[in-house]
């Protein structure tokens, strides 16, 4: 799971069936996340009715089609949660930052 | 998932059976604010897109097989053509 800020949404009418009713949220992951493409941004399904500004738990691959209630879900990513407050100790930052693999440091600022 | 824009379409004639009769698409991702990205997917088209079109882009096996079928040997795919996207903060 990845921790990400809800920055938009997206519509398309043309989409594959299975998605007609979802709701599709543009998504910034915060942090440890390295994409195959330097997008800067997820689009995730919603199922927890989260809005611009709230920051989320995103799940990817197949727990994600699970959390929807249907395996037969086209996503790769879902909304698991809205954060309601994250703690983190102050050497978090350092300690992750220094990690084999993860090449910015955090950037966390979880909204007041 | 990840948006990106339809930049031109692609054709193989020696390919392997499992793109046979694939509309093949070639997608440059970009970053949610319309920056591009400098790599390009070869996705397969699970809908109508054309060039020019923005789509969403979903990955990986099952995503594969849900859409297009899994015979298909790709596991970038097309599942929707964006209308239009708001973008609020950073």
């Amino acid at each position: 799971m990845i921790l990400a800020r809800v920055i938009g949404h997206v519509w398309a009418a043309r989409r594959d069936a299975r998605l007609q009713r979802a709701k599709l949220l543009v998504v910034r992951p915060h942090a440890i996340y390295e994409p195959a493409f330097a997008t800067r941004h997820l689009v995730a399904t919603d199922d927890v009715d989260a809005g611009v500004g709230d920051d989320v738990i995103i799940c990817l691959g197949a727990p994600a089609r699970a959390s929807l209630g249907d395996n037969n879900m086209p996503v790769d990513a879902a909304v698991l949660g809205v954060v309601d407050r994250v703690e983190l100790d102050a050497d978090a930052m350092r300690a992750a930052g220094a990690a084999p693999g993860i090449k910015r440091p955090l950037e966390i600022a979880v909204g007041t | 998932m990840f948006l990106g824009r339809v930049v031109g379409r692609l054709w193989a004639t020696r390919q392997a059976a499992g793109l046979a009769g694939r509309k093949l698409l070639l997608v440059r991702p970009e970053t949610a604010s319309g920056r591009e990205a400098s790599r390009l997917v070869v996705a397969v088209d699970g809908l109508a897109a054309g060039p020019g079109d923005r789509v969403v882009v979903a990955h990986g096996s099952r995503v594969r097989d849900l859409t297009v079928g899994a015979d298909v040997a790709d596991k970038d795919i097309v599942i929707g053509i964006v209308d239009g996207h708001e973008l609020q903060g950073r």
